[in-house]
């Protein structure tokens, strides 16, 4: 056992700090009487102490440490809205819970519709896809608003977007460079500006005149187009525009070219007219005055009596312009167009070869000239001669051609009279269905068909018979025109008419639209028939009713007799006897309308009358004749019951609510269980997220503790 | 430890902040105590209690037993102290303590230069040493509670006392000799 001299240092350790038990103190101070060593130690542990407790009394926190401390923990770890606690606070609230509910039950909706494919959209979004293009087309109307202020008004709307672009520059700079940019892709948009160019050359003449006139230099268009850039109304400026567009070809051809040019001019005019030989008249005239000749002229005499048609006529280059402008007041100008054709490096280049083989033709004549002996030679120079000639005629010829060419324009006028496309004549075509009900529909049917004739065709035929014995005709036929009325009436009283329709189209021959004078031809009429047995038609009028009495089977039988006394027929019956002691015959009856009357009043000496209701069918299309039309009549003779049937009273009603209650508890947890099905599969991954999120924080913090 | 401890302990583990502010208030002096044992700084002490607390809190759900939470937050907050001091050694705590001596040289009184004295032989302990030596005189603990909040096993504090007042008392052998 250690004793407490080698444990000396703990001993006084626990002595200074009044740790010792009874025994320890007292065994201690036996050794320290003893062993003057540890009486040393001892007195140094003492000091010791002392001067421990005095350096740490300096250090010993303050009042706040604590409060401080609680803050400092409060600020670094503040109390953390951790989504798991923040869920289960939410999950507490009513409005949490019915939000949830409603968004279930609207996801439900949606899937269900999905599934089904129903169209149904919810208004809200309608709205909101309603609301968005005004907004998106806002920097897009701004757009336009700097086209208009740039002068570039005239512009249709849809050309609008197009124009942007210039018109944003032309708004800054005002610059009619910019206008020309825009002029140039308006020119782009084809046949609409054209027209509108003739239009605008015909409202102002100034600027054909212009055109017409001294050529224009390079800066007039330009003049024209600042003009149209800065705030001129609309009209003038796309009138300004289009002069330019078209200026050009007869400007440059009024441009004085060296004299020996050889240009060959020629027009195409697209003309409407009133009369075509007046037309081709005036423009003979017009061509006189121009020094001018008609060269060719033709017509064509189209199937409605217009005429269309084309004259060339040959005018002195110079006065075509003249001409063309007097060819506006022959007719409406639909189109023209203008061409020149420089054959000037052609002409020099043939007229070049002529003097060749002209020189060439010389020395050959001198060549016979000198009467070689040598035939071959002559030959030879025989041929050659000939060759050249045929090239000089040929030449010649060319030269002229291009001659007169040039000396007269060509311009080519193709006449038509107005209204080419009325049309010739009109063939109205009838066409007929016609429905019947008929006693004995084969007989009907052989009647119709024996009707045919050579005015009378019959193209379809058909009799059907099912295995219930019903029997039901079709029968298409062609009737001449004149022809038509009456077999329409025959056939029509063959049975009772269920349904008649006549439809008559107006097919226009060789054009379309209004004529006044076209004759109408009536076509061969169509007619349908569709035969069904009586039985098949559909009552004019139902009643229903029922009679109580004591005795079922004896009224039924009276029922009828009353019928067949009535000219009815029964259509159906049936008596039943319930468990209750019940009694029930129903009959049902088919009587004409003009005995429908009689039989109701001899009905009410069967006995009381219960429940009547009338049905009436109006058809308001269909020539019936009510009389013979058909009524019919259902009704149930009952005898009173003794027992008081087992679907009213209080266990019935009690039952009755069970079982619903039961239904809408079955229909709650099918509910349950669908939604259970869709949130499932998600719960899972969530759950294993989470739970690899903390097992993943677990281990990082775990690391950062060791 | 009385059953009212143990279930703030548990409380506080399971995420109850009032328990958890309790054992701040409760502990924060005691591990001030460790803290300033190890570190012999005022401030450097003050964050590793704060630090320690905090980290305490996040991770508390990685102690199984209740009863140990006190032990293992001063774990904690003997590792981040030991954390600090680690960072600091460039400048061993001995020059410092040396340095503020020899810069308060000038007029010092015996007291003192006895206290330095007591400090520099005080830095020469082990950490676990300094700790156990701090809550005894900052917080006048007894033996048991110091074990407890150190997580010491019964009657070990007996010896790790006596062996450091041993060795602090063999390196001022001179100074407690002139004291006598």
């Amino acid at each position: 056992m250690p004793t407490i001299h080698d444990q000396i240092d703990e001993v006084l350790a626990a002595a200074v700090h009044n740790e010792l038990t009874d025994d320890e103190r007292r065994a201690l101070h036996v050794h320290l009487v003893e062993c003057a060593e540890c009486r040393a130690l001892h007195k140094e542990e003492q000091l010791m102490n002392k001067a421990l407790g005095e350096i740490f009394t300096d250090e010993k926190p303050d009042f706040g440490f604590e409060k401080r401390m609680l803050y400092a923990f409060r600020r670094k770890a503040p109390p953390r809205a951790s989504v798991a606690v923040f869920l289960v606070n939410l999950m507490r609230s009513r409005a949490t819970q019915l939000a949830a509910a409603a968004i279930l039950l609207l996801a439900l909706f949606e899937m269900g519709r999905f599934l089904t494919g129903e169209e149904m959209s919810i208004p809200f979004f309608r709205e909101s896809r309603l609301a968005s293009p005004p907004m998106a087309m806002n920097g897009q109307a701004a757009a336009t608003d700097l086209v208009t202020s740039g002068g570039a008004s005239f512009f249709p709307d849809k050309q609008g977007d197009a124009f942007v672009e210039a018109g944003r520059k032309s708004d800054t700079e005002r610059d009619h460079n910019q206008a020309q940019e825009a002029v140039r892709s308006k020119s782009e948009l084809g046949s609409a500006a054209s027209v509108q160019a003739y239009r605008a050359k015909e409202g102002s003449p100034a600027t054909t005149d212009d055109k017409r006139g001294t050529p224009l230099t390079s800066g007039q268009p330009a003049a024209l187009l600042a003009r149209a850039s800065s705030n001129v109304p609309a009209t003038s400026a796309s009138a300004a525009t289009n002069a330019e567009e078209i200026g050009p070809s007869p400007s440059a051809s009024a441009q004085p070219g060296p004299a020996n040019r050889k240009l060959i001019r020629n027009a195409r005019v697209d003309l409407e007219v009133r009369n075509f030989e007046e037309a081709v008249q005036q423009i003979g005239g017009f061509a006189s005055e121009a020094r001018g000749y008609i060269a060719t002229s033709s017509s064509d005499k189209q199937e409605n009596g217009k005429l269309r048609g084309e004259v060339v006529v040959k005018v002195l280059p110079e006065n075509l312009d003249d001409f063309l402008e007097k060819l506006r007041g022959v007719g409406d100008l639909k189109n023209q167009t203008i061409g020149t054709d420089d054959v000037t490096k052609q002409y020099l280049d043939t007229d070049a070869r002529l003097k060749n083989a002209q020189a060439m033709e010389q020395r050959l004549l001198e060549v016979l000239k000198r009467k070689s002996d040598d035939i071959n030679d002559l030959l030879a120079v025989e041929k050659e001669l000939g060759r050249v000639r045929e090239q000089i005629e040929q030449m010649q010829g060319e030269l002229k051609f291009m001659d007169t060419q040039a000396q007269f324009a060509t311009v080519t006028i193709a006449l038509a009279e107005k209204d080419m496309d009325v049309p010739a004549g009109f063939l109205l075509k009838e066409r007929a269905q016609l429905a019947l009900y008929a006693q004995d529909v084969e007989k009907s049917y052989n009647q119709i068909k024996a009707l045919a004739s050579p005015k009378i065709q019959i193209t379809n035929a058909t009799l059907d018979r099912d295995n219930a014995g019903r029997v039901s005709a079709r029968i298409s036929m062609l009737i001449a025109p004149e022809e038509s009325d009456a077999v329409i009436a025959k056939v029509k009283a063959l049975g009772r008419v269920d349904k008649f329709q006549l439809q008559t189209e107006r097919v226009a021959r060789g054009g379309q639209g209004m004529s006044e004078d076209a004759k109408t031809e009536r076509d061969k009429v169509q007619l349908n028939v569709t035969i069904a047995r009586e039985e098949q038609e559909a009552p004019l009028q139902q009643t229903t009713l029922r009679v109580r009495a004591s005795s079922v089977s004896e009224r039924a039988k009276e029922l009828r007799n009353l019928a067949e006394k009535q000219n009815g027929r029964v259509r159906a019956s049936s008596f039943a006897r319930d468990p209750n002691g019940r009694e029930f015959a129903n009959v049902s009856l088919r009587v004409p309308m003009k005995n429908y009357g009689s039989l109701m009043q001899s009905l009410s000496a069967l006995g009381k009358l219960e429940n009547v209701s009338v049905h009436r069918e109006e058809r308001p299309d269909a020539q019936i004749d009510e009389a013979n039309a058909p009524a019919d009549i259902s009704i149930q003779v009952y005898s009173q019951g003794k027992i008081v049937p087992d679907n009213t009273g209080v266990i019935a009603t009690l039952r009755r609510t069970l079982a619903q209650g039961a239904a809408a508890l079955m229909w709650s947890v099918q509910l349950i269980g669908v939604a259970l099905a869709f949130l499932l599969p998600w719960l899972l991954p969530i759950a294993l997220i989470i739970w690899g999120a903390r097992l993943i924080s677990r281990a990082r913090a775990s690391k950062r503790a060791r | 430890m009385d059953s009212a401890d143990r279930d703030m302990f548990r409380a506080a583990i399971h995420g109850d902040r009032e328990a958890f502010e309790m054992i701040i208030r409760t502990m924060s002096r005691p591990l001030f105590a460790i803290a300033f044992g190890i570190l012999q700084n005022r401030e450097e002490a003050e964050d590793v209690v704060q630090d320690a607390f905090v980290k305490a809190w996040k991770s508390r759900w990685r102690v199984r037993e209740p009863e140990k939470l006190p032990g293992w937050i001063s774990t904690i907050a003997r590792h981040r102290a030991y954390d600090i001091l680690r960072r600091r050694r460039t400048v061993p705590l001995d020059e410092q303590l040396q340095e503020f001596a020899a810069a308060g040289n000038g007029s010092e009184s015996p007291d003192d230069e006895r206290h330095r004295q007591v400090r520099s032989a005080l830095a020469t302990l082990p950490e676990l040493y300094r700790s156990a030596v701090a809550l005894r005189y900052l917080q006048n603990m007894d033996y048991a509670t110091i074990e407890q909040t150190l997580g010491l096993s019964n009657g070990a504090l007996r010896g790790i006392l006596g062996r450091a007042l041993a060795s602090m008392r063999k390196r001022l052998k001179p100074a407690l000799a002139a004291m006598i």
